[in-house]
Protein backbone atom coordinates (compact mmCIF):
# COMPACT_ATOMS: atom_id res chain seq x y z
CA UNK A 1 0.00 0.00 0.00
CA UNK A 2 3.19 2.21 -0.02
CA UNK A 3 1.64 3.32 -3.27
CA UNK A 4 -1.23 4.86 -1.96
CA UNK A 5 0.10 6.82 0.88
CA UNK A 6 2.39 8.52 -1.12
CA UNK A 7 0.02 9.99 -3.25
CA UNK A 8 -2.02 11.31 0.17
CA UNK A 9 1.12 13.30 1.16
CA UNK A 10 1.44 14.41 -2.15
CA UNK A 11 -1.94 15.54 -2.82
CA UNK A 12 -1.79 17.01 0.78
CA UNK A 13 1.04 19.04 -0.36
CA UNK A 14 0.14 19.99 -3.78
CA UNK A 15 -4.18 20.67 -3.98
CA UNK A 16 -4.17 24.49 -3.85
CA UNK A 17 -6.66 25.53 -1.08
CA UNK A 18 -7.90 28.72 -2.47
CA UNK A 19 -10.76 28.65 -5.36
CA UNK A 20 -10.98 25.11 -5.13
CA UNK A 21 -11.42 25.27 -0.89
CA UNK A 22 -14.84 23.95 -0.08
CA UNK A 23 -17.41 25.65 2.32
CA UNK A 24 -16.79 25.17 6.13
CA UNK A 25 -17.69 21.69 7.02
CA UNK A 26 -20.90 21.43 9.37
CA UNK A 27 -20.86 18.40 11.78
CA UNK A 28 -22.46 15.87 8.74
CA UNK A 29 -19.44 16.84 6.48
CA UNK A 30 -17.26 16.04 8.81
CA UNK A 31 -17.98 12.76 9.93
CA UNK A 32 -19.80 11.91 6.43
CA UNK A 33 -16.26 9.27 6.05
CA UNK A 34 -16.55 7.55 8.81
CA UNK A 35 -20.32 7.29 9.57
CA UNK A 36 -20.55 6.37 5.52
CA UNK A 37 -17.62 3.69 6.31
CA UNK A 38 -19.04 1.90 9.54
CA UNK A 39 -22.02 2.10 7.57
CA UNK A 40 -21.66 0.19 4.66
CA UNK A 41 -19.62 -2.76 7.27
CA UNK A 42 -23.00 -2.82 8.88
CA UNK A 43 -25.40 -2.71 6.50
CA UNK A 44 -23.31 -5.63 4.99
CA UNK A 45 -23.15 -7.42 8.09
CA UNK A 46 -26.87 -7.50 8.94
CA UNK A 47 -27.21 -8.50 5.20
CA UNK A 48 -25.34 -11.15 5.58
CA UNK A 49 -27.28 -12.32 8.58
CA UNK A 50 -30.55 -12.07 7.89
CA UNK A 51 -30.10 -13.63 4.30
CA UNK A 52 -30.72 -17.36 5.21
CA UNK A 53 -34.01 -15.70 6.56
CA UNK A 54 -35.11 -14.08 3.53
CA UNK A 55 -34.41 -16.69 0.89
CA UNK A 56 -34.02 -20.40 0.80
CA UNK A 57 -31.10 -21.72 0.30
CA UNK A 58 -30.47 -25.35 -1.30
CA UNK A 59 -29.51 -27.82 1.41
CA UNK A 60 -26.20 -27.98 0.54
CA UNK A 61 -25.27 -24.17 0.43
CA UNK A 62 -27.04 -24.28 3.92
CA UNK A 63 -24.54 -26.61 5.39
CA UNK A 64 -21.76 -23.92 4.62
CA UNK A 65 -23.70 -20.88 5.48
CA UNK A 66 -22.69 -18.74 8.68
CA UNK A 67 -23.53 -15.75 9.75
CA UNK A 68 -21.76 -13.30 11.98
CA UNK A 69 -23.73 -14.16 14.84
CA UNK A 70 -22.51 -17.29 14.43
CA UNK A 71 -19.28 -16.38 13.54
CA UNK A 72 -19.02 -13.64 17.22
CA UNK A 73 -20.14 -16.77 18.88
CA UNK A 74 -17.58 -18.92 18.06
CA UNK A 75 -15.19 -16.50 18.73
CA UNK A 76 -16.67 -15.89 21.65
CA UNK A 77 -16.11 -19.51 23.06
CA UNK A 78 -12.76 -20.08 21.66
CA UNK A 79 -11.37 -17.14 23.89
CA UNK A 80 -13.57 -18.12 26.64
CA UNK A 81 -12.88 -21.68 27.13
CA UNK A 82 -9.43 -20.59 26.31
CA UNK A 83 -9.35 -23.31 23.45
CA UNK A 84 -7.47 -20.56 21.10
CA UNK A 85 -4.71 -20.01 23.04
CA UNK A 86 -2.39 -22.93 23.01
CA UNK A 87 -3.05 -22.90 18.70
CA UNK A 88 -2.67 -18.86 18.57
CA UNK A 89 0.72 -19.61 20.66
CA UNK A 90 2.07 -21.38 18.32
CA UNK A 91 0.94 -19.28 15.01
CA UNK A 92 2.54 -16.51 17.23
CA UNK A 93 5.85 -17.83 18.34
CA UNK A 94 6.28 -18.92 13.98
CA UNK A 95 5.41 -15.50 13.27
CA UNK A 96 7.27 -13.62 15.96
CA UNK A 97 10.53 -15.92 15.48
CA UNK A 98 10.37 -15.40 11.45
CA UNK A 99 9.82 -11.61 11.43
CA UNK A 100 12.68 -11.34 14.51
CA UNK A 101 14.98 -13.23 12.06
CA UNK A 102 13.79 -10.58 8.55
CA UNK A 103 14.86 -7.83 10.88
CA UNK A 104 17.98 -8.62 12.07
CA UNK A 105 18.80 -9.47 9.00
CA UNK A 106 16.97 -7.44 6.25
CA UNK A 107 18.12 -4.17 8.44
CA UNK A 108 22.06 -4.08 8.26
CA UNK A 109 21.36 -5.76 5.05
CA UNK A 110 19.88 -3.17 3.55
CA UNK A 111 21.79 -0.06 5.27
CA UNK A 112 25.35 -1.98 3.33
CA UNK A 113 23.21 -2.88 0.28
CA UNK A 114 22.38 1.24 0.30
CA UNK A 115 25.63 2.43 0.82
CA UNK A 116 27.59 -0.24 -1.31
CA UNK A 117 26.18 0.41 -4.91
CA UNK A 118 28.57 -2.53 -5.76
CA UNK A 119 26.94 -5.11 -2.95
CA UNK A 120 24.05 -3.68 -4.86
CA UNK A 121 24.49 -4.40 -8.24
CA UNK A 122 25.30 -8.13 -7.07
CA UNK A 123 22.58 -8.69 -4.85
CA UNK A 124 20.06 -7.16 -7.39
CA UNK A 125 19.01 -9.92 -9.13
CA UNK A 126 18.67 -12.34 -6.54
CA UNK A 127 16.44 -10.07 -4.65
CA UNK A 128 14.56 -9.07 -7.70
CA UNK A 129 13.83 -12.79 -8.20
CA UNK A 130 12.92 -13.86 -4.35
CA UNK A 131 10.82 -10.97 -4.10
CA UNK A 132 8.79 -11.30 -7.36
CA UNK A 133 8.08 -15.03 -6.64
CA UNK A 134 5.37 -16.35 -4.48
CA UNK A 135 7.33 -17.76 -1.51
CA UNK A 136 4.65 -20.43 -1.44
CA UNK A 137 6.52 -21.95 -4.16
CA UNK A 138 9.15 -22.88 -1.69
CA UNK A 139 6.88 -24.31 1.02
CA UNK A 140 6.87 -28.11 -0.61
CA UNK A 141 11.19 -28.02 -0.40
CA UNK A 142 11.17 -25.97 3.20
CA UNK A 143 9.29 -28.98 4.48
CA UNK A 144 11.31 -31.11 2.58
CA UNK A 145 14.07 -29.57 4.54
CA UNK A 146 12.89 -28.72 7.85
CA UNK A 147 10.10 -30.83 8.41
CA UNK A 148 6.51 -30.13 9.70
CA UNK A 149 7.31 -28.51 12.52
CA UNK A 150 8.16 -25.01 13.99
CA UNK A 151 11.09 -24.34 11.81
CA UNK A 152 9.38 -24.88 7.98
CA UNK A 153 6.94 -22.09 9.05
CA UNK A 154 9.79 -19.65 10.17
CA UNK A 155 11.56 -19.97 7.41
CA UNK A 156 8.37 -19.38 5.04
CA UNK A 157 7.74 -16.01 7.37
CA UNK A 158 11.17 -15.54 6.97
CA UNK A 159 11.12 -15.24 3.50
CA UNK A 160 7.87 -13.46 3.24
CA UNK A 161 9.07 -10.66 5.55
CA UNK A 162 12.59 -10.26 4.33
CA UNK A 163 11.92 -8.46 1.43
CA UNK A 164 10.01 -5.82 2.58
CA UNK A 165 12.54 -4.73 5.23
CA UNK A 166 15.69 -5.05 2.66
CA UNK A 167 14.06 -3.37 -0.03
CA UNK A 168 12.55 -0.80 2.09
CA UNK A 169 15.79 -0.21 4.25
CA UNK A 170 17.59 0.14 0.87
CA UNK A 171 15.52 3.05 -0.13
CA UNK A 172 15.33 4.72 2.40
CA UNK A 173 19.07 4.72 2.96
CA UNK A 174 19.64 5.61 -0.76
CA UNK A 175 17.48 9.07 -0.48
CA UNK A 176 19.25 9.80 2.53
CA UNK A 177 20.39 13.98 2.54
CA UNK A 178 23.58 14.15 0.36
CA UNK A 179 23.94 17.17 1.72
CA UNK A 180 23.32 16.27 5.39
CA UNK A 181 25.89 13.67 4.93
CA UNK A 182 28.92 15.54 3.43
CA UNK A 183 28.08 18.22 6.33
CA UNK A 184 28.61 15.36 8.44
CA UNK A 185 31.67 14.19 6.97
CA UNK A 186 33.31 17.29 6.91
CA UNK A 187 33.01 17.81 10.76
CA UNK A 188 35.22 14.13 10.70
CA UNK A 189 32.69 11.79 10.86
CA UNK A 190 32.94 7.94 10.36
CA UNK A 191 31.16 6.03 8.22
CA UNK A 192 29.53 4.28 11.37
CA UNK A 193 29.08 8.44 12.69
CA UNK A 194 27.75 8.99 9.34
CA UNK A 195 25.15 5.73 9.23
CA UNK A 196 24.45 6.56 12.63
CA UNK A 197 23.78 10.37 12.52
CA UNK A 198 21.96 10.90 8.86
CA UNK A 199 21.29 7.89 7.28
CA UNK A 200 19.10 5.49 9.76
CA UNK A 201 17.56 8.43 10.95
CA UNK A 202 16.60 9.61 7.48
CA UNK A 203 15.70 6.19 6.85
CA UNK A 204 13.15 5.57 9.22
CA UNK A 205 9.98 6.15 7.38
CA UNK A 206 10.86 4.12 4.65
CA UNK A 207 11.75 1.25 7.00
CA UNK A 208 8.52 2.08 8.83
CA UNK A 209 6.66 1.36 5.45
CA UNK A 210 8.83 -2.16 4.72
CA UNK A 211 7.76 -3.03 8.56
CA UNK A 212 4.28 -2.81 7.90
CA UNK A 213 4.58 -4.80 4.34
CA UNK A 214 6.58 -7.26 5.89
CA UNK A 215 3.90 -7.96 8.99
CA UNK A 216 1.30 -8.64 6.57
CA UNK A 217 3.20 -11.18 4.50
CA UNK A 218 4.82 -12.62 7.87
CA UNK A 219 0.88 -13.75 9.33
CA UNK A 220 0.14 -14.79 5.56
CA UNK A 221 3.35 -16.74 5.60
CA UNK A 222 1.84 -18.19 9.04
CA UNK A 223 -1.40 -19.17 8.23
CA UNK A 224 -0.17 -20.77 4.21
CA UNK A 225 2.80 -22.55 6.16
CA UNK A 226 -0.13 -23.84 8.08
CA UNK A 227 -2.18 -25.32 6.30
CA UNK A 228 -0.35 -27.42 4.31
CA UNK A 229 2.78 -28.45 6.15
CA UNK A 230 2.09 -28.22 10.17
CA UNK A 231 0.46 -30.22 12.84
CA UNK A 232 -0.43 -27.21 14.78
CA UNK A 233 -1.65 -24.10 15.33
CA UNK A 234 -4.52 -22.02 14.89
CA UNK A 235 -4.05 -22.48 10.56
CA UNK A 236 -3.88 -26.13 10.99
CA UNK A 237 -6.94 -25.69 13.35
CA UNK A 238 -8.74 -23.75 10.50
CA UNK A 239 -8.10 -25.97 7.72
CA UNK A 240 -9.53 -28.94 9.82
CA UNK A 241 -12.74 -27.13 10.47
CA UNK A 242 -12.78 -26.23 7.06
CA UNK A 243 -13.08 -29.70 6.20
CA UNK A 244 -15.91 -30.77 8.50
CA UNK A 245 -17.55 -27.81 7.22
CA UNK A 246 -17.35 -25.39 10.13
CA UNK A 247 -17.38 -22.96 8.48
CA UNK A 248 -17.79 -20.55 11.36
CA UNK A 249 -14.44 -21.78 13.24
CA UNK A 250 -12.68 -20.62 9.80
CA UNK A 251 -14.00 -17.44 9.78
CA UNK A 252 -13.53 -16.46 13.53
CA UNK A 253 -9.43 -17.77 12.51
CA UNK A 254 -9.51 -15.28 10.06
CA UNK A 255 -10.55 -12.27 12.50
CA UNK A 256 -8.19 -14.03 14.51
CA UNK A 257 -5.26 -13.20 11.79
CA UNK A 258 -6.89 -10.00 10.68
CA UNK A 259 -6.44 -8.81 14.32
CA UNK A 260 -3.28 -9.89 15.11
CA UNK A 261 -2.10 -8.19 12.18
CA UNK A 262 -3.38 -4.64 13.07
CA UNK A 263 -2.53 -4.95 16.16
CA UNK A 264 1.01 -5.78 15.30
CA UNK A 265 1.21 -2.56 12.69
CA UNK A 266 -0.79 -0.73 15.26
CA UNK A 267 2.34 -1.16 17.00
CA UNK A 268 4.47 -0.11 14.18
CA UNK A 269 2.91 3.24 13.89
CA UNK A 270 3.36 3.64 17.82
CA UNK A 271 7.25 2.88 17.60
CA UNK A 272 6.78 5.14 14.58
CA UNK A 273 5.06 8.41 15.74
CA UNK A 274 7.61 7.93 18.32
CA UNK A 275 10.77 7.78 17.15
CA UNK A 276 9.69 10.58 14.64
CA UNK A 277 8.87 13.20 17.04
CA UNK A 278 12.72 15.60 16.07
CA UNK A 279 10.78 15.26 12.52
CA UNK A 280 9.68 18.90 11.80
CA UNK A 281 6.84 18.28 8.88
CA UNK A 282 5.28 15.18 10.11
CA UNK A 283 4.62 13.41 6.86
CA UNK A 284 4.01 10.04 8.56
CA UNK A 285 2.90 8.28 6.07
CA UNK A 286 5.13 8.13 2.91
CA UNK B 1 31.04 22.98 -28.83
CA UNK B 2 32.00 20.21 -30.30
CA UNK B 3 33.74 18.39 -27.27
CA UNK B 4 30.79 19.15 -25.25
CA UNK B 5 29.28 15.83 -26.96
CA UNK B 6 28.30 13.04 -24.31
CA UNK B 7 31.38 11.69 -22.91
CA UNK B 8 32.58 8.49 -24.11
CA UNK B 9 32.13 5.92 -21.13
CA UNK B 10 33.28 2.59 -21.45
CA UNK B 11 31.28 -0.80 -21.77
CA UNK B 12 32.02 -1.88 -18.17
CA UNK B 13 31.24 1.30 -16.90
CA UNK B 14 27.97 2.11 -18.49
CA UNK B 15 26.74 -1.83 -17.78
CA UNK B 16 28.35 -2.08 -14.52
CA UNK B 17 25.32 -2.88 -12.79
CA UNK B 18 24.24 -5.60 -15.59
CA UNK B 19 27.57 -7.07 -15.57
CA UNK B 20 27.77 -7.21 -11.81
CA UNK B 21 24.66 -8.70 -11.28
CA UNK B 22 25.04 -11.51 -13.87
CA UNK B 23 28.65 -11.87 -12.50
CA UNK B 24 27.13 -12.79 -9.28
CA UNK B 25 24.19 -15.10 -10.41
CA UNK B 26 27.25 -17.18 -12.21
CA UNK B 27 28.90 -17.42 -9.32
CA UNK B 28 26.16 -18.05 -7.51
CA UNK B 29 25.56 -20.86 -9.74
CA UNK B 30 29.49 -22.08 -9.62
CA UNK B 31 29.62 -22.48 -6.05
CA UNK B 32 26.73 -24.36 -5.70
CA UNK B 33 27.81 -26.57 -8.23
CA UNK B 34 31.25 -26.82 -6.58
CA UNK B 35 30.77 -27.03 -3.05
CA UNK B 36 29.74 -30.68 -3.94
CA UNK B 37 33.70 -31.34 -4.20
CA UNK B 38 34.11 -30.69 -0.41
CA UNK B 39 30.73 -31.94 0.97
CA UNK B 40 28.96 -34.45 0.25
CA UNK B 41 25.73 -34.97 -1.53
CA UNK B 42 23.18 -36.15 -0.65
CA UNK B 43 20.29 -36.49 -3.71
CA UNK B 44 17.25 -36.45 -1.41
CA UNK B 45 17.89 -33.46 0.59
CA UNK B 46 19.20 -31.21 -2.69
CA UNK B 47 20.20 -30.52 -6.05
CA UNK B 48 23.23 -29.99 -7.96
CA UNK B 49 22.63 -26.89 -11.33
CA UNK B 50 24.15 -29.76 -13.58
CA UNK B 51 21.78 -32.39 -12.39
CA UNK B 52 18.40 -29.67 -12.10
CA UNK B 53 19.30 -28.72 -15.65
CA UNK B 54 19.41 -32.36 -17.43
CA UNK B 55 15.63 -32.54 -15.09
CA UNK B 56 14.64 -29.22 -16.84
CA UNK B 57 15.07 -30.32 -20.32
CA UNK B 58 14.06 -33.58 -19.46
CA UNK B 59 10.68 -31.93 -18.30
CA UNK B 60 10.93 -29.48 -21.41
CA UNK B 61 11.30 -32.46 -23.83
CA UNK B 62 8.49 -34.81 -22.69
CA UNK B 63 6.07 -31.72 -22.52
CA UNK B 64 5.24 -31.92 -19.15
CA UNK B 65 5.95 -28.95 -18.35
CA UNK B 66 4.68 -27.14 -20.80
CA UNK B 67 1.49 -29.07 -19.94
CA UNK B 68 1.29 -28.25 -16.38
CA UNK B 69 1.99 -24.32 -17.16
CA UNK B 70 -1.01 -24.22 -19.64
CA UNK B 71 -3.49 -26.26 -16.84
CA UNK B 72 -1.85 -23.49 -14.33
CA UNK B 73 -2.57 -20.55 -16.86
CA UNK B 74 -6.04 -20.84 -17.18
CA UNK B 75 -8.12 -20.18 -13.82
CA UNK B 76 -4.84 -17.60 -14.04
CA UNK B 77 -6.31 -16.18 -16.62
CA UNK B 78 -9.45 -16.37 -15.40
CA UNK B 79 -9.27 -14.72 -12.19
CA UNK B 80 -6.89 -12.04 -13.47
CA UNK B 81 -9.11 -10.87 -15.95
CA UNK B 82 -11.90 -10.88 -14.17
CA UNK B 83 -10.16 -9.11 -11.30
CA UNK B 84 -9.05 -6.12 -13.86
CA UNK B 85 -12.69 -6.31 -15.59
CA UNK B 86 -14.56 -5.99 -11.72
CA UNK B 87 -11.55 -3.95 -10.25
CA UNK B 88 -10.93 -1.20 -12.23
CA UNK B 89 -14.11 0.07 -12.85
CA UNK B 90 -15.07 -0.03 -9.13
CA UNK B 91 -11.95 1.47 -8.37
CA UNK B 92 -12.76 4.58 -10.50
CA UNK B 93 -16.27 4.94 -9.48
CA UNK B 94 -14.90 4.86 -5.66
CA UNK B 95 -12.32 7.57 -6.57
CA UNK B 96 -15.03 9.91 -8.80
CA UNK B 97 -17.95 9.59 -6.85
CA UNK B 98 -16.62 10.56 -3.69
CA UNK B 99 -19.13 9.04 -0.84
CA UNK B 100 -19.42 5.55 -2.86
CA UNK B 101 -15.44 6.00 -1.68
CA UNK B 102 -16.50 6.86 1.91
CA UNK B 103 -18.33 3.99 2.37
CA UNK B 104 -16.29 1.33 0.62
CA UNK B 105 -12.53 2.18 1.56
CA UNK B 106 -12.82 0.53 5.25
CA UNK B 107 -14.87 -2.07 3.48
CA UNK B 108 -12.23 -2.85 1.23
CA UNK B 109 -9.36 -2.26 3.48
CA UNK B 110 -10.97 -4.60 6.13
CA UNK B 111 -10.69 -7.17 3.20
CA UNK B 112 -7.30 -6.32 1.94
CA UNK B 113 -5.99 -6.63 5.28
CA UNK B 114 -7.14 -10.39 6.38
CA UNK B 115 -5.56 -13.19 4.87
CA UNK B 116 -8.11 -13.94 2.85
CA UNK B 117 -5.72 -17.32 1.56
CA UNK B 118 -7.37 -18.35 4.77
CA UNK B 119 -10.45 -18.71 2.82
CA UNK B 120 -8.89 -20.82 0.49
CA UNK B 121 -9.65 -24.34 1.61
CA UNK B 122 -13.36 -23.46 1.47
CA UNK B 123 -13.63 -22.03 -1.80
CA UNK B 124 -12.42 -25.29 -2.66
CA UNK B 125 -14.33 -27.25 -0.76
CA UNK B 126 -17.47 -25.36 -1.96
CA UNK B 127 -16.67 -25.32 -5.81
CA UNK B 128 -14.86 -28.58 -6.37
CA UNK B 129 -11.33 -28.75 -7.11
CA UNK B 130 -11.88 -27.71 -11.00
CA UNK B 131 -10.77 -24.21 -12.54
CA UNK B 132 -14.19 -22.55 -11.01
CA UNK B 133 -12.72 -22.46 -7.65
CA UNK B 134 -9.24 -21.41 -9.00
CA UNK B 135 -10.46 -18.54 -10.57
CA UNK B 136 -12.30 -17.51 -7.91
CA UNK B 137 -9.37 -17.95 -5.24
CA UNK B 138 -7.45 -16.00 -7.77
CA UNK B 139 -10.12 -13.16 -8.15
CA UNK B 140 -10.28 -12.26 -4.77
CA UNK B 141 -6.88 -12.55 -4.26
CA UNK B 142 -5.73 -10.06 -6.90
CA UNK B 143 -8.87 -7.64 -7.10
CA UNK B 144 -8.03 -5.42 -4.08
CA UNK B 145 -4.39 -4.08 -5.93
CA UNK B 146 -6.87 -3.01 -8.90
CA UNK B 147 -9.75 -1.50 -6.82
CA UNK B 148 -7.12 0.43 -4.53
CA UNK B 149 -4.67 1.51 -7.10
CA UNK B 150 -7.58 2.93 -9.62
CA UNK B 151 -9.04 4.64 -6.26
CA UNK B 152 -6.15 6.45 -5.53
CA UNK B 153 -5.52 7.18 -9.34
CA UNK B 154 -8.95 8.85 -9.74
CA UNK B 155 -8.37 10.77 -6.58
CA UNK B 156 -4.68 12.14 -7.63
CA UNK B 157 -5.86 13.36 -10.62
CA UNK B 158 -4.74 16.95 -10.63
CA UNK B 159 -7.91 19.12 -10.77
CA UNK B 160 -5.89 22.00 -12.15
CA UNK B 161 -5.55 20.18 -14.93
CA UNK B 162 -8.79 19.63 -15.33
CA UNK B 163 -9.18 23.12 -14.75
CA UNK B 164 -6.74 24.08 -17.41
CA UNK B 165 -8.57 21.82 -20.06
CA UNK B 166 -12.12 23.19 -19.51
CA UNK B 167 -10.82 26.70 -19.60
CA UNK B 168 -9.25 26.24 -22.95
CA UNK B 169 -12.21 24.95 -24.43
CA UNK B 170 -12.00 21.04 -24.22
CA UNK B 171 -14.83 18.83 -24.09
CA UNK B 172 -15.39 16.05 -21.62
CA UNK B 173 -13.52 13.50 -24.36
CA UNK B 174 -10.61 15.34 -24.29
CA UNK B 175 -11.20 15.52 -20.31
CA UNK B 176 -11.38 11.66 -20.46
CA UNK B 177 -8.22 10.99 -22.91
CA UNK B 178 -6.11 14.14 -22.19
CA UNK B 179 -6.50 14.27 -18.60
CA UNK B 180 -7.56 11.29 -16.86
CA UNK B 181 -7.04 8.14 -18.57
CA UNK B 182 -3.22 9.69 -18.83
CA UNK B 183 -3.43 10.23 -15.31
CA UNK B 184 -5.16 7.04 -14.12
CA UNK B 185 -3.45 4.18 -15.98
CA UNK B 186 0.28 4.28 -14.45
CA UNK B 187 -1.45 3.55 -11.70
CA UNK B 188 -3.28 0.98 -12.80
CA UNK B 189 -0.44 -0.77 -14.27
CA UNK B 190 1.09 -0.50 -11.03
CA UNK B 191 -1.87 -2.41 -9.32
CA UNK B 192 -1.26 -4.84 -11.94
CA UNK B 193 2.18 -5.64 -10.84
CA UNK B 194 1.19 -6.01 -7.25
CA UNK B 195 -2.45 -8.15 -8.64
CA UNK B 196 0.23 -10.64 -10.35
CA UNK B 197 2.29 -11.55 -7.46
CA UNK B 198 -0.56 -12.11 -5.65
CA UNK B 199 -2.48 -14.35 -8.58
CA UNK B 200 0.50 -16.25 -8.62
CA UNK B 201 0.28 -17.30 -5.00
CA UNK B 202 -3.30 -18.25 -5.55
CA UNK B 203 -2.76 -20.46 -8.41
CA UNK B 204 -0.05 -22.13 -5.83
CA UNK B 205 -2.26 -21.99 -3.48
CA UNK B 206 -5.61 -23.71 -5.22
CA UNK B 207 -3.55 -26.69 -6.19
CA UNK B 208 -1.58 -27.09 -3.76
CA UNK B 209 -4.62 -27.64 -2.09
CA UNK B 210 -6.51 -29.77 -4.57
CA UNK B 211 -5.39 -30.64 -7.48
CA UNK B 212 -4.27 -33.21 -9.75
CA UNK B 213 -2.32 -31.50 -12.29
CA UNK B 214 -0.56 -28.15 -13.06
CA UNK B 215 2.44 -26.42 -11.96
CA UNK B 216 2.25 -26.06 -8.58
CA UNK B 217 1.29 -30.04 -8.21
CA UNK B 218 4.09 -30.66 -10.04
CA UNK B 219 6.58 -29.53 -7.29
CA UNK B 220 4.84 -31.01 -4.10
CA UNK B 221 4.43 -33.88 -6.04
CA UNK B 222 8.07 -34.47 -6.90
CA UNK B 223 8.84 -33.00 -3.38
CA UNK B 224 6.47 -36.46 -2.62
CA UNK B 225 9.34 -38.76 -4.59
CA UNK B 226 11.98 -37.20 -3.70
CA UNK B 227 12.84 -36.36 -7.20
CA UNK B 228 14.43 -33.04 -6.27
CA UNK B 229 16.33 -31.67 -9.34
CA UNK B 230 12.77 -31.72 -11.35
CA UNK B 231 11.62 -29.90 -8.02
CA UNK B 232 14.17 -27.17 -8.39
CA UNK B 233 13.38 -26.82 -12.12
CA UNK B 234 9.85 -26.40 -11.69
CA UNK B 235 10.71 -23.81 -8.76
CA UNK B 236 13.15 -21.92 -10.92
CA UNK B 237 10.76 -21.71 -13.85
CA UNK B 238 8.19 -20.30 -11.35
CA UNK B 239 10.59 -17.68 -10.10
CA UNK B 240 11.44 -16.99 -14.03
CA UNK B 241 8.16 -16.58 -15.17
CA UNK B 242 7.42 -14.72 -12.14
CA UNK B 243 10.45 -12.11 -12.62
CA UNK B 244 9.52 -11.68 -16.13
CA UNK B 245 5.68 -11.03 -15.57
CA UNK B 246 6.82 -8.50 -12.64
CA UNK B 247 9.76 -7.03 -14.47
CA UNK B 248 8.13 -6.68 -17.56
CA UNK B 249 5.44 -4.67 -16.13
CA UNK B 250 8.07 -2.75 -14.16
CA UNK B 251 9.83 -1.82 -17.58
CA UNK B 252 6.05 -1.33 -19.14
CA UNK B 253 5.61 1.48 -16.39
CA UNK B 254 8.92 3.13 -17.00
CA UNK B 255 8.49 3.22 -20.70
CA UNK B 256 5.64 4.07 -20.77
CA UNK B 257 5.05 6.58 -18.45
CA UNK B 258 8.45 8.30 -17.50
CA UNK B 259 6.68 10.88 -15.62
CA UNK B 260 6.00 8.45 -12.72
CA UNK B 261 8.65 7.33 -10.75
CA UNK B 262 7.02 4.24 -9.48
CA UNK B 263 8.26 1.87 -6.75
Amino acid sequence: MSEIQVIDANIAAVAPADDLAEPPKGVWQRFEPTILGFGSIVVLLLVWEFLPRLITMQEGTKLFFTVPSEIGGTLWRMFATGAIWAPLGVSASAFAVGLSIAIVVGLPLGVLLGRSATLNAMFDPFITAFNATPRLVFLPLLLLWFGLGLWSKVAVVFIGALFPILINTYEGVRNADRVLINVVRSFGATEWGIARLVVVPNALPYIVVGLRLAIGRAVLGVVVAEFFGSQDGLGVVMVRAASRFQVDVVFAGLIVFAALSLLMTGLVKLLEDRLSRWRPQHISAI
Amino acid sequence: MMDDAAPRVSFPTRYRKVLLGSLSVVLFFAAWQAIFLLVPFNPLFISKPSLIASGLVDLITSGDLLRDLAVSAVPFLYGFSAAVVIGVPLGIVMGWRVRVGYALDPLMTVFYASPLVALAPLVVIFFGVGVAGKALIIFFLSVFPFIFNAYAGVRAVDRLLINVVRSLGGSERDLYFKVIFPSVLPYIVAGARIAVGRALIGVLVGEFFAASEGIGYAISRFGDIFALDRMFACIITIMVIAMVLTEGIRWTERTAFPWRSGH
